[in-house]
């Protein structure tokens, strides 16, 4: 919670259009000046950050220290790319942006990203640095970008002249998979000396425990309901897990073991990633699907290396479990996915419509339908295909409250069938199909004068 | 202990006199370009002790004599006096400049501005000499800036002792120094069920 203002300089030379830090160099500067500003506001609300460049048109300040986040993202739009770093000049200034803060209780620190290589030797650097300490401001540096020989080791010598009870600090980030700033999350520039306010901290923990955060990826302050029956039906799923696997071991023998394990996985894959794509269309209907099911596609397939977690199993059975609480017929239709998928990635659901008595069984599940009802059967009769069926089913719905959520359930029934299947065009079709008949549905319930519920 | 007063030392307590130091506020005391950070809040203890050196001095870095001390106060005082020990073989002081109820004063602020009073210290190794100040310019002194340009030729500059002598008035000058401002709602103080536990949190 210390009171401070900072001011960053951002490299914008040349070297900043290289692409060894994903997507840009320069981008990756801007995610970390982001990251930055946020975890300094939150850590004491009344401390400021400004941003100036070093190269581009010149060293110039871009904004002058602020508390206010917008104006900071907003100047980091729009900037060039190009000429070369002046590094003394841009600290100078940023010393002098600093020395005329506002506030005058707050402590001066300066944030520099260097990824141009350092023409200054490292005399002049000292000399820079013992200037800094001298008017008690702090520097951090962030080296990445360009490497030769030298520069790691005049950026030390800087930091060391300026450092006074390790207040400074200098980062190396070598180029690689990790974005720039995740590298910096975990380092004493975000988390500062006290070792961290609750962004930082938080950040680094999720950073570094990865996509698992916290188990499930549900935080048990935020919602215990949902991280109990999380993990209730994790156990439960586990429990089935290694029924099924023992229940392979003991039938088959010898060298077959283990290929009717590896099967038997790749079917509980399977069922796995269906209930999981069924949990992420429920949970989350608007985002793409296509990039839903790879995902879980190659989670699924990572999960059956590993042969034994299965979070997203978990997932799908607690949201399988809560939507089993709210309506039963719901449920049916859920729970008759996973069981086709299981038996049969290749099962083709309109022969499950076909069958007469099984459809029976559903409408007479349904509240307010009567399947002996003369209406009903010679609609039954007229039908096939499953866009139809749903159709009567929503016809002889009579409280609205239920329709939405069968026609809920069918949605994701097509979409977990087909775009898992035969990804997209088909599903588009099935879409188009539905809608129609949705629409012949409206004109046909307006035309018998039935009220909406 | 030979005193500048007209009396000898074990009648008259001079301990009283330099009291000012009951009304620093040692904690917020800050010095420019001193060599281990914090030193500066050892140079401020009772009269006796101003010969004492376990507590730690102020040393300014090395090839760097300038120093720059800021002292705020507890409440308004006025300051009648000052005494500076300072080290030997040329670390001390040779010249002193004061600025009154100026906030973060820096080195390049400091040798600009035109000090409030300026005087040329002699060394000072036994703590008996004392500086007078203009009394009527020290007067409602909320806090005070000594700014030590140059020393005897030394390679750094170490105080030892820095002593005050006048009255404090009951008057605060800064009242609203207590309020805590909200510029921005800290979310942290309005706890929500969704808030808690970290991640991103957005205030707009």
């Amino acid at each position: 919670m210390v009171l401070e203002a900072t001011m960053i300089c951002i490299d914008n030379s040349e070297w900043m259009r290289n692409g060894d830090y994903a997507p840009s160099r320069f981008q990756a500067q801007a995610d970390a000046v982001n990251l930055i500003c946020g975890a300094k506001t939150q850590s004491n609300p009344e401390n400021t950050v400004g941003v100036m460049t070093m190269a581009g048109k010149g060293v110039r300040v871009l904004v002058t220290p602020t508390s206010d986040l917008g104006k900071i993202l907003a100047c980091m739009h729009g900037l060039e790319v190009g000429a070369e770093a002046n590094l003394s000049a841009a600290i100078q200034v940023a010393q002098l942006a600093l020395k005329h803060r506002q506030n005058k209780r707050q402590q001066q620190r300066i944030i520099a990203f260097i990824g141009s290589p350092v023409k200054y030797d490292k005399k002049v650097l000292e000399t820079i640095g013992k200037k800094l300490k001298k008017n008690n401001v702090s520097l951090d540096i962030v080296d990445f970008g360009e490497t030769d020989d030298e520069k790691p080791e005049k950026l030390e010598a800087l930091v060391t002249a300026v450092n006074s009870s390790d207040s400074s600090h200098i980062v190396h980030v070598p180029p690689g998979e990790n974005a720039l700033s995740d590298v910096l999350i975990s380092t004493p520039i975000f988390t500062g000396e006290e070792g961290g306010s609750g962004f930082a901290a938080s950040a680094a923990a999720a950073a570094a425990t990865g996509a698992a955060g916290f188990e499930f990826d549900v935080d048990p302050n935020v919602d215990p309901e949902l991280a109990l029956a999380l993990r209730l039906s994790m156990e439960e799923e586990r429990a089935r897990q290694e029924a099924i696997a023992k229940k392979a071991a003991e039938e088959s023998s010898g060298a077959e073991n283990k290929d009717h394990a590896s099967s038997s996985n790749t079917d509980s894959v399977m069922a796995e990633a269906e209930p999981a794509s069924n949990a992420t269309a429920d949970d989350k209907k608007d985002q793409p699907k296509d990039d839903d099911d790879a995902h879980l596609l190659q989670q699924a397939l990572a999960m059956s290396m590993e042969e034994g977690s299965s979070g997203a199993a978990s997932v799908a059975d607690a949201a399988m479990a809560e939507a089993a609480v709210d309506d039963q017929d719901l449920a049916l239709a859920l729970q008759m996915s996973v069981q086709d998928a299981s038996i049969s990635s290749q099962s083709d659901m309109s022969k499950v419509f076909e069958d007469r008595s099984f459809v029976t069984s559903i409408l007479s599940s349904l509240p307010g339908v009567d399947p002996n009802d003369p209406s009903v059967k010679d609609l039954l009769a007229s039908l096939h295909g499953q866009g139809e069926v749903c159709i009567s089913l929503l016809f002889f719905v009579e409280d609205c409250y239920i329709k939405i959520l069968v026609v809920l359930c069918l949605c994701v029934f097509l979409h977990l069938l087909f775009s898992f299947m035969l990804k997209g065009f088909v599903f588009l079709l099935e879409t188009a199909k539905l809608s129609y008949l949705l629409w012949k549905l409206n004109s046909f319930t307006r035309r018998q004068g039935y009220g909406y519920g | 202990m030979a005193c500048l007063h007209d009396h000898s030392c074990e009648d008259h307590n001079c301990a009283a006199d330099w009291s000012l130091f009951n009304h620093i506020d040692v904690p917020k005391v800050v010095a420019l370009n001193e060599s281990v950070a914090g030193s500066a809040k050892s140079v401020f203890k009772p009269w006796e002790q101003r010969l004492d050196t376990s507590g730690g001095f102020l040393e300014s870095n090395e090839g760097d004599p300038e120093l720059l001390v800021f002292i705020p106060f507890t409440s308004d005082v006025k300051v009648k006096s000052i005494s500076v020990v300072g080290g030997p073989d040329g670390t001390s002081p040779s010249r002193m400049r004061a600025f009154i109820n100026r906030e973060g004063i820096d080195f390049s602020d400091a040798q600009n501005m035109q000090p409030v009073q300026e005087w040329e210290l002699a060394e000072n190794l036994r703590g008996v000499l004392e500086y007078q100040t203009r009394y009527s310019r020290f007067q409602g002194v909320a806090n005070l800036t000594l700014h030590f340009p140059d020393n005897f030729g030394g390679d750094a500059t170490k105080i030892y002792y820095i002593g005050l002598r006048g009255e404090a008035t009951q008057n605060k000058r800064d009242v609203v120094a207590t309020i805590v401002y909200e510029i921005m709602p800290n979310p942290s103080d309005h706890k929500t069920k969704s808030e808690t536990g970290g991640g991103f949190s957005h205030v707009e």
